[in-house]
């Protein structure tokens, strides 16, 4: 019995480090081929030449000696990001709520909101509000007419995250909350959104991600010196256009990077809260 | 004495689906009453149209001297609904608890934000209801690790910590499994062994007619049989009284 015993505690140990051996084998193998892609990627950049093909030359003068220049330009990528998000959010958030309304100017007004924005390019939206505010009188800086576009093209889009993640609140916990007596008011606040909340986080933190990508639009205007906008100007100037956008592409991949680890770090977190 | 609950000429609609026929129902304070019928009889709608989670579509309901007529409308009908629902608890075949709060949360949560009561009185009134369906023991715990048994039972001291005049069961045993149904009833029992009025929704025949001061029967959105468990199990007048006991009884239950 006893050796039977161990012997079943040993056979389902080999099965455990069989199974581990293979996710690190797996790991590794994505990692190799992250190098050698990475490797690759950096080589078509290198000037080198196999036999008559010939990669790209770069100007790394030029590259060194305006690296602090673009990357100066992160700061305002994130501050233009960071507001926006912080306007899509609420935004959005009205939005979901305002489609839930049975009051009809209120649904209308979201419906109205949601379909203008979605119905037309973030780019041109961004240009509109560059050139239709001033006529109407509104003079804003070159930063906020850019996180007002950028804040409400994200809170079209991010409402319908909203909208799902309310509606997957079930009806269950609505009618346990009017049973107490809780008003709509209070079963929302104190109910509904708590748990939506946590259910929009994740998605909310990939159009964070996108959001700083697409922050990128808002140089066309020509009064945002972030990444993007630093890139094209020191490019133009010194004709090293390829060498400046290559260093901007850099800043970005490297910032979607962190924040999508720190992002995987935040799911982690809340699966780990959830109960 | 007065009915606690009084419906009367109670009607209700889905849509073109005539589900409450004309029903009117007093039931004394301190009575049991078990509601038994087939699945789509009209006792769960009737049940919830009680507390109004269900708008009737004609009658009108009183409650502890609290009368709502379907057909009124604006500021004043909303908030003698409110009155209704504090007056009536409930409980539901799927817990409903709420899920982003601890066990005692949960029990506190109608006290202080509906009743605006002192957080340590809610507290203390939480404890002790707890303690009474027997999960003190869990209160700091969260419903996604209590089985379906302990989370009916803090759903129950949840609706008593209300301090209704009446608790309204929906089928609370029907989502559990069976070997945890025996604790929920058992806290039900005691529920009603304190003097609470209690309207139950249920297929537990043995609850009715061990518990039950009066046994209702539902079939097509009308009351066909309204007697003591006594003579209702060992008589049922109606045939489809007959028939809904055969079942159970031939169900094992």
């Amino acid at each position: 019995m006893d050796t039977a015993n161990s012997s079943g505690q040993s056979q389902a140990d080999l099965l455990v480090a069989v199974q581990k051996r293979k996710q690190a084998n797996f790991r590794m193998g994505v990692g190799a081929t992250w190098g050698i892609l990475l490797l690759i990627l950096i080589f078509l950049f290198s000037g080198k030449s196999i036999g008559s093909y010939q990669t790209i030359q770069l100007n790394t003068e030029f590259m060194r000696n305006n690296l602090a220049f673009i990357g100066g330009g992160l700061g305002q990528t994130l501050f233009v990001s960071i507001l926006s998000i912080l306007l899509a959010m609420l935004l959005a958030l009205l939005t979901a709520l305002g489609r839930l309304s049975t009051f009809p100017p209120i649904f209308a007004l979201s419906t109205f909101y949601v379909s203008l924005i979605r119905g037309t390019p973030l780019y041109l939206q961004i240009f509109f509000f560059f050139l239709a505010l001033p006529q109407l009188g509104i003079i804003l800086s070159g930063v906020l007419a850019g996180v007002l576009a950028l804040g409400l093209n994200y809170g079209a889009y991010m409402s319908e995250t909203f909208r799902a993640a309310l509606s997957s609140v079930g009806k269950g916990q609505r009618e346990a909350a009017t049973a107490l007596g809780m008003t709509p008011l209070q079963t929302m606040r104190r109910v509904i959104l708590p748990q939506a909340l946590r259910f929009a986080i994740p998605p909310m933190g990939n159009d964070f991600i996108s959001m700083t990508k697409d922050s990128a639009l808002v140089s066309a205007t020509g009064f945002v010196h972030e990444l993007m906008w630093r890139a094209q100007k020191v490019g133009r100037a010194q004709f090293n256009n390829l060498e400046a956008l290559l260093m901007a592409a850099m800043f970005y991949w490297v910032m979607t990077l962190l924040l999508t680890f720190l992002q995987s770090r935040l799911e982690a977190y809340l699966a780990k809260g959830d109960r | 004495m007065a009915p606690i609950v009084r419906i009367s000429n109670l009607n209700k609609y889905f849509g073109r689906l005539h589900v409450l026929k004309n029903i009117s129902l007093e039931v004394q304070p301190r009575e049991v009453i078990c509601l038994i019928g087939r699945s789509g009889s009209g006792k769960s709608t009737l049940l919830r149209c009680i507390n109004f989670l269900e708008e009737p579509s004609g009658g009108s309901i009183e409650v502890d001297g609290l009368t709502v007529h379907s057909h009124e409308r604006g500021n004043e009908h909303r908030q003698r609904i409110h009155e209704v629902r504090l007056k009536t608890g409930m409980v539901f075949q799927e817990f409903n608890l709420f899920p982003h709060m601890s066990v005692l949360q949960n029990v506190i949560e109608g006290p202080v934000t509906v009743k605006g009561m002192e957080r340590s009185e809610a507290i203390a009134l939480g404890e002790k209801n707890l303690d009474s369906v027997g999960m003190l023991f869990k209160r700091d715990e969260y419903p996604l690790r209590l089985s379906g048994g302990q989370k009916q039972r803090v759903a129950i001291a949840r609706a008593l910590t209300m301090q209704p005049r009446v608790m309204l069961f929906d089928e609370p045993t029907s989502a559990l499994d069976p070997e945890l149904i025996g604790e929920v009833l058992n806290v039900m029992k005691k529920v009603a062994k304190d003097g609470m009025t209690m309207i139950v929704v249920t297929h537990e025949m043995g609850f009715a007619r061990e518990v039950a001061d009066r046994v209702l029967v539902m079939a097509e959105g009308e009351i066909i049989e309204d007697a003591n468990p006594t003579a209702l199990f060992s008589a049922p007048k109606d045939p489809r009284t007959q028939a809904l006991i055969e079942r159970y009884r031939t169900g094992g239950r």
